[in-house]
C-alpha cells in the first residue's frame, strides 16, 4: 500500500523531465540543426588548410563588376528588408488616474443609495448578492454625481469628471515623462459612452494647448477593450509618420449612465464599472528606445460580431419602463471564451514558442483525421509570458480566463487585485494591472505582458509587450500608498 | 404667511452622502450603553446663521464636504448604522455607510429670515426633521443641511440622533468639523469613547426604588423610533438679556445659578397655566463637562428630579430656586440604575417625561468657526420630546465688548402648542422678558 504513491511521483517526475526535454529540443530546433553543419564545414575547412582555400577562391574567377554587383545586390535587399520592417513602436511611460477619497463608496452607501432611489426590494437584494460576490473593495470610486440621490447626471457633471480624469492622468504622465505638450504629434481618445461635441480629443487639445497640425482621434461606442484598439490605431500612425509620438487616452465615464431601473440583466453593470482612466505615450523615436519602458511586439484583433449573439451580448437599450442601461446576457461567459478561443488561434503562432504549437498541431490534426475523442490541447501560455493582465471585467471573466489558460493565482493577482481596489475602470483596467505589477517589483528586463481586453461587439483584443528596462519599485502611481497592503485574500462571499 | 408659501421659500433641495475617507474595517461594532439607548427616542437639532462675508461667498459645496471624509475617519460612528444584535440589543455597525447632506437655497435673506417672528419654527425647514428607521439599516443617524440665502448668508442645519451622544458630544463633533475645515489639524489626543462591556445587563434587576425617575416607558407605533406625542408640540425661543434678569433676581439669589433662577421662573408660569395641579414633578438635566481633547462619543446625563408638595405657582420665585439647588445637589444618581433595559427592547422618553429643564449653558454653540467666523445665531432643539414638554437654557450669542459671564441666555420651549401662547403673555406681563427673539443683524455684522 505504502508503495503505491512512489509510483505516481517518480512517473510524474519522469513525465516532467521528458517534457522539458521535448521543449529543448523543439525550440532550439535550428540550433541543434546548425551545430553538426558547422561542425562539420569547419572540419573540412581545417582539413583542407588555408592554401587549398585560398586556390579555390582564385579559381573561381571573379572580377571586379561581378564582385560589385553582388554586393550592390546584397546591400540592396538588406535596405529593401530593413524598409519594409515595421518600426517599432516603443511605450515610453504611463500614467493611471488615482481617484480621491472624496469620491469613496463603500459597499453599505452603495446599497443604502440602491434602495433610496429605487424602493424596489427585489433589485436591492440581487444587487446585494452581487456586490458580496463580485470581488470589489470598500475603496472604490464613483463620481461626484453619482453620490446624489437621485443621482444628477448633467452634460456638466459627466463634463466635469471626464476633465477630472483625463487631465489628472495627463498632468502625471506629463511630469513623468517630461513631454512638452506642443511635442505630441497624434492624440487618440477612447471612451465608450460619453461622446459630447466637442469630443473629449478637442477637449484635450483645448486645455493643453496641442499644436494645430496635430492628428487626433476620438473612439467611442467600442467598449471595454477599446484601449486595446486605440493602441492599435496609434501604432498604424506610428508607421506611417516618422519620428512621431502619440499619446493615447483610455476611460470611461461613469456619470452619465448609472442605471436607474429594476432590470435585472442591467443592474450588473452598476455593482461594478467605476471612475478610472490611463495616459499612455507611445513613440516610434530611435532616441526614445533607451528610456522607454516596453516595446510592443504584437497586436491581434478578434471581432465576433458576425455572430448574432455575440453582437448582442453586451446591449444598450431602453428598459420596459424606459430607462436606458446597458444589459448583459446570460451567455456573456460562453462568448467570451469563444471570443479568447479565436484570438488565442491568432497570437499563439506569434508568441508560442515552436514546442508548443507543434504539440498543438499534432493534437488538432490527431482530433481531426485520428480520433475527435483526445482532448484538445491547450497551449501552456505560461511559456510565453512572464505577466497577464487580464481585463478585470469581473470576477467571473477572471475566473473563467484563467481556467482556460491553466494560469496559476500569481498570474491573475493584478487582475484579481485591480478589480479589489479600483473595480471594472473599463477600457483603463489593462494599465492599473501593469502598474500593479510593476509596484511589486516583479517586471524585469526582456519580460514579456500580454493584455488581453472583453468588449462589447463582441470583441477580444489582445497585445504583447516587452519589457525594455527593469522597472524600480518606487512606482509613482495609483498603488503607491496602498501597495504593501496587497494582495488581499477575497472570500468569496463578502457579508454585508 | 401660510406654511405652503412657507416651504417654498426652501428650494432646490439636492441630497447626497458623505463618507469617511479610508475603510473602518471589517465588522467594526460600536456598542451602545444602557444610557445610549434611554435616549434614543430624541433627537437633537441645530441650526447655525452666518452672515455673508468673504468666507460664505467664496465657500463650495465641495469646500464644505472635503474635511468631512476626515472627520468621519476620527468619529467613524456616526457613519455607521444601526444594527441588531442576536440578542435584539442595538448597536452601530460602522460600516462607513456615511451621512446625509442636504443643499438648498432660499428665497429670503438672511436678515429678512431672522427678522420673522420666532413662534413660526422657521428653523425646522433648514434642518431635516428624520428620525431613525422603519428602515434602521438605512437610517443615517447624521444629517447636515447647508441652506444658501439670497444675499449669501448660510445655514448649517445639524440633525444629531441622540442615541450616538449627548447634545456635548453633538456640538463638540460639528465644533470639530469647523476646525477641519478652518484647515487646523485634528486634534491627536481624541478618542472614542470606550464602552464597557454590557455584562451587567445580565445581572441588572429591577431596583423597586421609592423615588420617581425621570424616564417614561413608552410603545412605539410602527418601526420608527419616535415617540409618539398625545399632544400638538410646538417651540419657540425668547432671549433673555442680562439687564432683564438681574431686574427679576431678588439680592438673596446671587449666590443661584442663572438657569436654576429661569428654571424656576418658567416652571412658575407653566404651573399658572396648567391648572390641572399637576405641575408638582420636574426633571433638571445637564450633562458632563468632559475636557474638550477626550472621550467625544457619549451620553453623560445627569438627571434630577424636583419633588414639589404642591403646584409650583403657590411657590414664591426664592423659595423654588432654593428648592431646585437643593435637590440638584442630592440626587445625580445616574438614570441608568434606575431604569431596566430588557436588552434595548423597552423603549423611554426622558425629555417630556416630566416637565424637564435643560441647562445647555456649557455646551459651545457659538464654537462652531468657520475660518474665524462664528454664527450669527443658534436654534437649537429637540425631537421626541413627551408631552410634558421641555425648556432647554442655552448660550446667547457672544458680544465681543462683554464677558462671558454677562452673556445673555437664549431659551427654547418646546411645549404643547396652546401653552406656548399663554406662557410668552405670562412671561412677558409678569416679568417682561419674553419678547420674540428678532436679531438685530446690524448689530451682530459690527461685532463679527
Amino acid at each position: 500500500m505504502p508503495r503505491a504513491p512512489f509510483p505516481e511521483l517518480s512517473s510524474s517526475v519522469r513525465l516532467k523531465y521528458v517534457k522539458l526535454g521535448y521543449q529543448y529540443l523543439v525550440n532550439n530546433f535550428v540550433a541543434f540543426l546548425l551545430i553538426p553543419v558547422m561542425i562539420a564545414v569547419s572540419l573540412v575547412l581545417v582539413r583542407r588548410g588555408p592554401d587549398e582555400i585560398m586556390a579555390l577562391w582564385h579559381s573561381l574567377q571573379l572580377d571586379l563588376t561581378q564582385v560589385l554587383f553582388s554586393v550592390f545586390l546584397f546591400v540592396f535587399v538588406a535596405a529593401v528588408y530593413f524598409v519594409s520592417r515595421p518600426r517599432p513602436v516603443y511605450l515610453v511611460d504611463y500614467a493611471c488616474f488615482k481617484p480621491p477619497t472624496t469620491c469613496r463608496v463603500p459597499f453599505a452607501t452603495f446599497m443604502e443609495h440602491a434602495w433610496l432611489i429605487n424602493w424596489d426590494e427585489k433589485s436591492v437584494q440581487f444587487q446585494t448578492r452581487i456586490l458580496e460576490r463580485s470581488g470589489l473593495g470598500e475603496e472604490t470610486c464613483l463620481p461626484p454625481a453619482n453620490h446624489y440621490i437621485p443621482p444628477i447626471p448633467t452634460m456638466e457633471a459627466s463634463r466635469a469628471e471626464a476633465q477630472l480624469v483625463i487631465f489628472s492622468a495627463i498632468d502625471d504622465l506629463l511630469k513623468k515623462t517630461g513631454l512638452r505638450p506642443k511635442n505630441i504629434d497624434i492624440l487618440v481618445v477612447n471612451c465608450s459612452l460619453f461622446s459630447p461635441t466637442p469630443s473629449l480629443s478637442a477637449m484635450i487639445i483645448n486645455k493643453y494647448e496641442l499644436r494645430s497640425n496635430i492628428r487626433s482621434f476620438n473612439l467611442s461606442g467600442m467598449g471595454c477593450s477599446a484601449g486595446l484598439i486605440s493602441i492599435d490605431l496609434a501604432r498604424d500612425l506610428l508607421q506611417v509618420h516618422p519620428s512621431s509620438n502619440a499619446l493615447v487616452i483610455s476611460t470611461e465615464i461613469i456619470t452619465p449612465n448609472l442605471y436607474t431601473g429594476n432590470q435585472r440583466s442591467m443592474l450588473l453593470p452598476n455593482c461594478l464599472f467605476r471612475m478610472g482612466a490611463a495616459a499612455i505615450l507611445l513613440s516610434n523615436r530611435r532616441r526614445d528606445a533607451r528610456r522607454a519602458k516596453y516595446r510592443l511586439l504584437h497586436l491581434v484583433r478578434t471581432h465576433k460580431g458576425a455572430d448574432d449573439r455575440a453582437y448582442r451580448c453586451v446591449y444598450q437599450e431602453e428598459d420596459a419602463e424606459g430607462h436606458t442601461g446597458i444589459s448583459l446576457s446570460k451567455d456573456l461567459m460562453v462568448i467570451a471564451g469563444k471570443a479568447l478561443k479565436s484570438n488565442i488561434t491568432t497570437i499563439g503562432p506569434l508568441v508560442l514558442p515552436m514546442s508548443e504549437q507543434l504539440l498543438f498541431f499534432l493534437t488538432l490534426v490527431g482530433r481531426k483525421l485520428i480520433n475527435h475523442k483526445w482532448k484538445p490541447y491547450i497551449p501552456d501560455f505560461k511559456m510565453a509570458f512572464e505577466h497577464f493582465c487580464i481585463h478585470a471585467g469581473g470576477r467571473a471573466v477572471i475566473d473563467e480566463l484563467q481556467n482556460n489558460l491553466q494560469l496559476t493565482a500569481e498570474h491573475v493577482e493584478a487582475s484579481r487585485m485591480t478589480l479589489h481596489r479600483f473595480g471594472n475602470t473599463s477600457s483603463s483596467s489593462l494599465w492599473y494591472e501593469l502598474s500593479y505589477i510593476e509596484s511589486k517589483g516583479r517586471m524585469r528586463r526582456g519580460h514579456r505582458v500580454w493584455q488581453i481586453g472583453f468588449g462589447s461587439g463582441f470583441k477580444c483584443n489582445s497585445a504583447v509587450w516587452k519589457c525594455l528596462r527593469t522597472v524600480e519599485t518606487l512606482v509613482d502611481g495609483p498603488w503607491t500608498d496602498c501597495i504593501n497592503r496587497y494582495p488581499v485574500d477575497i472570500p468569496d462571499v463578502v457579508k454585508l | 404667511m401660510g406654511v405652503e408659501q412657507e416651504k417654498t421659500v426652501i428650494y432646490d433641495h439636492r441630497i447626497s452622502t458623505v463618507v469617511p475617507a479610508t475603510v473602518t474595517g471589517n465588522a467594526v461594532l460600536h456598542e451602545l450603553t444602557n444610557m445610549d439607548l434611554i435616549m434614543k427616542l430624541h433627537y437633537l437639532r441645530a441650526v447655525y446663521y452666518f452672515n455673508q462675508s468673504e468666507i460664505t461667498d467664496g465657500v463650495t459645496i465641495a469646500d464644505l464636504k472635503n474635511p468631512m471624509f476626515l472627520w468621519l475617519n476620527i468619529c467613524y460612528p456616526m457613519a455607521g448604522r444601526i444594527r441588531r444584535a442576536e440578542s435584539g440589543r442595538p448597536l452601530i455597525k460602522c460600516n462607513d455607510c456615511g451621512l446625509r447632506i442636504i443643499e438648498a437655497r432660499c428665497r429670503r435673506t438672511l436678515g429678512e429670515w431672522l427678522d420673522v417672528e420666532s413662534s413660526s419654527s422657521r428653523w425646522r425647514l433648514l434642518v431635516p426633521d428624520k428620525v431613525l428607521g422603519p428602515d434602521l439599516q438605512f437610517s443615517p443617524m447624521v444629517y447636515m443641511q447647508f441652506t444658501r440665502f439670497k444675499c449669501g448668508g448660510m445655514a448649517i442645519g445639524y440633525s444629531w440622533a441622540h442615541v450616538l451622544g449627548d447634545p456635548m458630544s453633538a456640538t463638540n463633533c460639528i465644533n470639530l468639523w469647523g476646525e477641519l475645515f478652518s484647515g487646523n489639524p485634528p486634534p491627536k489626543t481624541l478618542q472614542l469613547n470606550n464602552h464597557q462591556k454590557k455584562a451587567e445587563n445580565a445581572a441588572t434587576h429591577v431596583k423597586v426604588s421609592p423615588k420617581p425617575i425621570p424616564v417614561k416607558q413608552v410603545e412605539l407605533i410602527g418601526d420608527g423610533w419616535l415617540a409618539p406625542n398625545t399632544r400638538k408640540m410646538a417651540t419657540n425661543s425668547f432671549r433673555i438679556t442680562e439687564t432683564k434678569l438681574k431686574k427679576i433676581q431678588p439680592e438673596q439669589l446671587k449666590q443661584v445659578p442663572t438657569f436654576v433662577i429661569i428654571s424656576a421662573l418658567i416652571w412658575k408660569c407653566l404651573a399658572k397655566i396648567r391648572k390641572s395641579g399637576e405641575c408638582k414633578m420636574a426633571t433638571i438635566c445637564g450633562y458632563l463637562t468632559l475636557p474638550k481633547c477626550s472621550k467625544i462619543l457619549n451620553n453623560t446625563l445627569k438627571t434630577s428630579i424636583v419633588r414639589l408638595d404642591s403646584s409650583a405657582a403657590n411657590f414664591g420665585l426664592l423659595e423654588l430656586a432654593t428648592l431646585i439647588c437643593k435637590q440638584e445637589a442630592e440626587a445625580s444618581k445616574s438614570v441608568e440604575e434606575l431604569a431596566d433595559i430588557e436588552n434595548g427592547k423597552s423603549d423611554f422618553v426622558l425629555y417630556g417625561a416630566n416637565l424637564t429643564f435643560v441647562d445647555m449653558e456649557g455646551i459651545n454653540l457659538y464654537g462652531l468657526e468657520l475660518k474665524g467666523q462664528k454664527p450669527v445665531q443658534v436654534d437649537y432643539s429637540i425631537d421626541g420630546v413627551g408631552d410634558e414638554g421641555a425648556v432647554l437654557v442655552l448660550q446667547g450669542p457672544q458680544r465681543t465688548n462683554e464677558t462671558s459671564s454677562n452673556q445673555e441666555r437664549i431659551v427654547m420651549v418646546i411645549l404643547p402648542e396652546d401653552e406656548i401662547r399663554q406662557l410668552c403673555e405670562l412671561l412677558t406681563s409678569e416679568f417682561g422678558i419674553a419678547q420674540d427673539l428678532k436679531i438685530n443683524h446690524k448689530n451682530s455684522v459690527t461685532n463679527m
